[in-house]
């Protein structure tokens, strides 16, 4: 189909689904006033019940800790494909830097970047690990602390450059943070099974609300998807960072500076 | 305005699926793709928002005091994290096209023909 056909039929069908579309919009709350009965509810009564400060924690690890299973699975799915997709020939006809662009200058690394990433990057590894360990208290979570985990080793790449960053990143090691991660949780969300309780009741005692150490299972949960995440990512990162690595046959013909 | 986030959303929808539309690249089309995700992002947060209330975190104000809805933020998070290994994972498609193909234009990507070599 040429582009412009094919232009013409995603103008006709905007053209039938505006109406639909600003019929929904028009039917729905107006912004600022919504109150959904679910949200509400747990606002009210979840630092009651569960002894936590973060909701939106309470909802990932507790309330729907069913579908955060399902995202951490699908997590864990997307990072295997990427692995499967990205792992042939790995390595063996590559080098140990990054492939450079014939005739662009290579300035190399500068001092104070390798400085400034060594700081930064421990720092951000120290933010990250904070952010996930208070998931129940303040801001932030298993999600969103591995993430920056993950933030604080690809800064110590930009430091380091790839074949000192891949001495201190072990993919065995990653791939067991992943899987056991995900094996966490469902481990975590079979403790009440054994009890002769539903999945994912939380079982363990609750804590002091705002504490570090609140919310019981949640913090089982929440420790499993933290560990996931940040494995996940860094694999994700030294898949792609593989392919960036320079071919043998470039080095030896002398194509590189 | 109150219909402001809603256009906001179906505009970031309508100006990814353009993107996806025309794209002669395919890490083009995969960010277009993630434009059309945080469509819903938008649509989302902003089903949760309310005037004048606190996020849903109860650590300096008390259990009680006005929050905007937990479920759609709880929701939001677990998927941006989601979509980025998603992305990753299209990316990697995208990388082996490159790689047997040796183009990343969605038109002239042959369809697979038994053994190549």
């Amino acid at each position: 189909m040429s582009g412009r056909a094919r232009m013409i039929l995603l103008a006709l069908a905007a053209l039938t689904i505006l109406p639909g579309f600003w019929r929904v919009a028009q039917s729905l709350p107006a912004f600022g006033t919504a109150a959904s009965p679910y949200g509400e509810a747990i606002n009210r009564l979840g630092p009651e019940l569960r002894h936590v400060a973060n909701m939106v924690s309470a909802v990932n690890f507790d309330f729907r800790g069913f579908d955060t299973l399902g995202e951490e699975y699908m997590l864990l799915c997307a990072v295997a494909g990427t692995v499967l997709l990205l792992r042939g020939a790995r390595g063996e006809d590559r080098a140990g830097h990054a492939g450079r662009v014939a005739g662009r200058p290579h300035e190399g690394r500068s001092d104070a970047i390798v400085l400034m990433s060594r700081i930064f990057g421990i720092f951000t590894l120290i933010f990250g690990a904070y952010v996930a360990l208070h998931a129940t208290a303040t801001p932030g979570g298993g999600f969103q602390g591995g993430v920056i985990v993950a933030t604080g080793l690809l800064m110590l790449y930009l430091g380091e450059g790839y074949e000192r960053w891949r001495k201190l990143i072990r993919p065995p090691v990653l791939d067991v943070c992943e899987g056991g991660g995900a094996l966490l949780m469902v481990a975590g969300g079979l403790l009440p099974v054994t009890m002769g309780r539903p999945f994912l009741e939380n079982v363990l005692p609750f804590g002091t609300i705002k504490d570090m150490l609140s919310g019981g299972l949640m913090l089982v949960e929440n420790a499993g998807v933290a560990l996931a995440v940040a494995g996940g990512f860094t694999v994700l990162m030294v898949e792609f960072l593989e392919e960036t690595r320079a071919l043998l046959s470039e080095v030896e013909q002398g194509q590189e500076p | 305005m109150t219909v402001l986030p809603w256009i906001v959303a179906v505009w970031l929808l309508g100006i990814g699926l353009y993107g996806v539309v025309s794209s002669r690249n395919y890490v083009h089309l995969i960010g277009c793709m993630t434009v059309i995700q945080s469509s819903t992002y938008v649509l989302l947060l902003g089903l949760g928002y309310r005037w004048g209330a606190g996020p849903p975190i109860f650590y300096d104000h008390p259990p009680g005091t006005p929050a905007v809805d937990p479920v759609v933020q709880a929701l939001v998070l677990t998927d941006i994290v989601v979509g980025a290994t998603i992305s990753a994972l299209l990316l990697a498609l995208a990388l082996q096209v490159h790689k047997r193909d040796g183009t990343l234009d969605p038109q002239e990507i042959e369809p697979l023909k038994g053994q190549k070599r």
